[in-house]
C-alpha cells in the first residue's frame, strides 16, 4: 500500500480551514446552547407545572431521539413551514444549539439541585425573590460545579458537529469527503482529519483541567 | 408583632403542627423548647413562610401573610438565623451582610458595606470583613449570619437552633450576642436547647410536643414547677 505524504501536506491548510469551521459551530451551538440550557434547567425545576413540563417535554425529545435526524428535521421539515430554503449554516447552528441546549438544560438541573437548599432559604428569609436568589446565589455556585460536565459537553457538540457535513456544510468532515473524491486518498485524510479531531477534544480537556483546578470545583470561592 | 391562630402544618399524612396558637409581642424574648420532631422548627419557618402552613393564620407586624407580596415584605421585616448558618459560600463575609440591603432595599453599595462593618464590630468580627465563611469557625460563621439577618434592620429575630450544630466552647460566643440583641429590646423567638439562656434571657417559655403547645409561661415557672407531665418528663431529662 503506497501512503502519500504528500497528499496529506497539500490537504493540510484546506482541512484546517474546516477544522476552523467546526470550532466556530461548536462554540456558537454551546454558546446558544449554554443560554437554552441556563433556563430549560431552570424551568425544569419550576413550580409552575406547565413550564415544568414544556422544558421535560423538550429535554425528553431532543434526549431519545438523534442529533442526525433532527438536523435532517431542521433542514428539510422546517422549510416547508417556513416557505422558504434554510441556509445550511443555520441550519446546522440551530440543529447543534437546540440539541446542546437539552444536554446543558440537564447539566444545569443538576448543579443547581447540588447547591444545598439552606442557600434558597437563606436567600427567600433576607426578603430576596426566588429569582434574585437564583441570580445572586445559587447559579454563581452552581457554575463552578458544572465546569467539567459542561467541559465534556463542549467536546462532544466537536465531535457530534461532523454531522452537519450531511446536509453539505462544509466542515472538518465535510472538506476530509469532498478531498476524498478528488483524490481518492481516503486513508491518508481520514487518518489526518482523525488526528485534527484529536487534537482539538484534547486541547479542550487540558483547558477545561486547568480551569477545573482554578476555581477549585468544590464550594470555595 | 407576631400573631398565629390556629396554624396546621400537614407534610403528607404527617401532621407536624396541630391547632398552634401563640402571640409573641413586641420586645419579647420567647424560647420554644421540646423534643426533636415536636414541630418547634416548623413553627419557627411557618412564622417567615419557608413552610407554607395547610391551615391557619399568621399575622406579623400587622401583615396577614396571604399574597405572594405580603411573604416577601414579611421576609424583609423578619430575620432568621439557621442551625447550620447558610452564609453563602462564594462571597466575603462583607458581601454576605451587605447583599441583601443592597438588592431588597435598594441601598448604596458603600453605605451597605458602611452597615455591614458596624455590624461586623457588634458581633466582634471587625478584622473578618473581607474573609470568606470557610475561613471562620463555627461560632465566627453563626454571628456573621446574625450580622447578615440585622443588616435588613428586621423588627424580629428568628433563631432556628442556632448553637446546635456548634462546637461547645464557641456556643457562649453567639449566645452572648443573642443576649446582647435582647438586651435592646429586639424582638425574638428562638427554638434551642440552651436551657440556661432560656431562663436568664427568655420573657417567656414555649413547651411543644407532638405538634401541640403544651405548656407555656415565665421561664421560672415552666422550669421549676411545670404544671404538665410531659413537661417535667421533658426537663427532667435535660436540665
Amino acid at each position: 500500500m503506497n501512503f502519500d505524504f504528500e497528499l496529506i501536506i497539500q490537504s493540510f491548510p484546506l482541512l484546517l480551514m474546516g477544522a476552523g469551521v467546526t470550532v466556530q459551530i461548536t462554540v456558537l451551538s454551546v454558546g446558544f446552547g449554554l443560554l437554552i440550557g441556563m433556563f430549560v434547567g431552570i424551568a425544569r425545576l419550576a413550580t409552575i407545572w406547565p413550564v415544568k413540563m414544556l422544558a421535560a417535554v423538550y429535554v425528553d425529545f431532543i434526549r431519545g431521539t438523534p442529533l442526525l435526524v433532527q438536523i435532517f428535521l431542521i433542514y428539510f421539515a422546517l422549510p416547508l413551514i417556513v416557505g422558504q430554503r434554510i441556509d445550511p449554516f443555520i441550519a446546522a447552528i440551530t440543529a447543534c444549539s437546540v440539541n446542546s441546549g437539552a444536554y446543558v438544560a440537564e447539566i444545569f438541573r443538576g448543579g443547581i439541585q447540588s447547591i444545598d437548599k439552606g442557600q434558597m432559604e437563606a436567600g427567600r428569609s433576607l426578603g430576596m425573590t426566588w429569582g434574585q436568589t437564583m441570580r445572586y446565589i445559587i447559579l454563581p455556585q452552581a457554575f463552578k460545579r458544572i465546569i467539567p460536565p459542561l467541559g465534556n459537553e463542549f467536546i462532544a457538540m466537536l465531535k457530534d458537529s461532523s454531522l452537519v457535513s450531511v446536509i453539505g456544510f462544509e466542515e472538518l468532515t465535510r472538506r476530509g469527503q469532498l478531498i476524498i473524491a478528488r483524490t481518492y486518498g481516503s486513508f491518508e485524510i481520514w487518518i489526518t482529519v482523525a488526528f485534527i479531531y484529536l487534537v482539538m477534544t484534547f486541547t479542550i480537556s487540558r483547558f477545561v483541567d486547568y480551569l477545573e483546578r482554578r476555581y477549585k470545583t468544590d464550594d470555595k470561592h | 408583632m407576631i400573631s398565629i391562630k390556629n396554624l396546621h402544618k400537614k407534610f403528607g399524612n404527617l401532621h407536624v403542627l396541630k391547632d398552634v396558637s401563640a402571640h409573641i409581642a413586641e420586645q419579647e424574648v420567647v424560647v420554644i423548647i421540646g423534643p426533636s420532631g415536636s414541630g418547634k422548627s416548623t413553627l419557627l419557618r411557618c412564622i417567615n413562610y419557608l413552610e407554607q402552613p395547610t391551615e391557619g393564620e399568621i399575622v406579623v407586624d400587622g401583615i396577614p401573610l396571604t399574597s405572594e407580596a405580603n411573604i416577601n415584605k414579611v421576609r424583609e421585616e423578619v430575620g432568621m438565623v439557621f442551625q447550620r448558618f447558610n452564609l453563602f459560600p462564594h462571597m466575603t463575609v462583607l458581601q454576605n451582610i451587605a447583599l441583601a440591603p443592597v438588592k431588597v432595599r435598594g441601598m448604596q453599595r458603600a453605605e451597605a458595606e458602611q452597615v455591614a462593618l458596624v455590624l461586623l464590630e457588634k458581633v466582634g468580627l471587625s478584622d473578618k470583613a473581607n474573609a470568606y465563611p470557610e475561613q471562620l469557625s463555627g461560632g465566627q460563621q453563626q454571628r456573621v449570619a446574625i450580622a447578615r439577618a440585622l443588616a435588613m434592620k428586621p423588627k424580629v429575630m428568628l433563631f432556628d437552633e442556632p448553637t446546635s450544630a456548634l462546637d461547645p466552647e464557641m456556643i457562649k460566643e453567639v449566645l452572648d450576642v443573642m443576649k446582647t440583641l435582647a438586651n435592646e429590646g429586639m424582638t425574638m423567638a428562638v427554638v434551642t436547647h440552651e436551657m440556661g439562656f432560656a431562663r436568664e434571657v427568655g420573657d417567656r417559655v414555649i413547651f411543644m410536643d407532638e405538634g401541640r403547645i403544651v405548656e407555656e409561661g415565665l421561664p421560672d415557672d415552666v422550669f421549676l414547677n411545670a404544671k404538665e407531665e410531659r413537661t417535667k418528663a421533658f426537663l427532667s431529662k435535660i436540665l
